[in-house]
């Protein structure tokens, strides 16, 4: 006993995968994604493959590292996947930030895509 | 300009009522869940409207006001909704957290309900 879900393992090696990718190859990035993902980045709308990828790969910085403080997948009625995750990041030589980002997944031919893409830094200091 | 789209105003509107109800008559907030739900709270996970229920009511503060500082909607290729909520938190009479929420929303019958949602605390402080 002990096994995770297969939607947890799915959504962990998702996880992996797009965050390795931001940090080793940013243009793999468009490989997740289909026509009909929309992304959300710090409150703006990108919809679709091109208008995601475009963003993703526009960034002013040379090297992103993320850091994963918890992660949380969840099956979906629809069968597809839903995760959300905390962490932090460093891009460059700029300080290390605080992020959430929450992922949709959808299987679509036998390959699991992103269809909903939303990603926040935590930029709010509260007290 | 014009009229927002219908997921932007059945969003606004279905976020608010869910922290007004988790703020002001938590048992309520049974009518948005269904027996398909899934809720993660801190890692935990709990599936059904009894088990959900039960979580909810045995969080052991009195009062709780949430303030939300930032969500994000979009809808999904099955036509539901997903939204990613950052605020911040005040139970009893405890210091302010912050606190990051998604919700997968989805129109069944006629009534929008919550079949996901995940729940965290920010406790990881960044720098």
């Amino acid at each position: 006993m002990g096994e995770k879900p297969v939607w947890e393992q799915i959504g962990s090696s998702f996880i992996q995968l797009y965050y390795q990718l931001f940090y080793n190859d940013r243009t793999q990035l468009g490989a997740i994604y289909i026509d009909a993902s929309c992304l959300m980045w710090e409150g703006q709308q990108f919809q679709g493959k091109a208008a995601t990828g475009e963003k993703l790969f526009s960034f002013p910085f040379q090297k992103i590292q993320h850091s994963i403080t918890a992660q949380d997948h969840q099956a979906t009625p629809d069968s597809c996947i839903i995760s959300m995750v905390a962490g932090q990041l460093k891009a460059d030589e700029d300080r290390i930030m605080g992020f959430h980002q929450m992922f949709l997944l959808k299987n679509i031919n036998d390959a699991w895509v992103c269809t909903n893409d939303m990603f926040r830094l935590a930029l709010h200091n509260f007290g | 300009m014009g009229d927002q789209p219908i997921w932007e105003q059945i969003r606004s509107s279905l976020i608010q009522h869910y922290y007004q109800l988790f703020d002001n008559d938590r048992p309520q907030l049974d009518t948005m869940s269904i027996d398909a739900s899934c809720l993660t709270w801190e890692g935990q996970q709990f599936q059904g409207k009894a088990a959900i229920a039960g979580k909810l009511s045995s969080l052991l503060f009195q009062k709780i006001q949430h303030s939300l500082m930032a969500q994000d909607h979009q809808p999904t290729p099955d036509s539901c909704i997903i939204s990613m909520v950052v605020g911040q938190l005040t139970a009893d009479e405890d210091p302010i957290m912050r606190f990051h929420q998604m919700f997968l929303l989805k129109n069944i019958n006629d009534a929008w309900v919550c079949t996901n949602a995940v729940f965290r605390l920010a406790l990881h402080d960044f720098g």
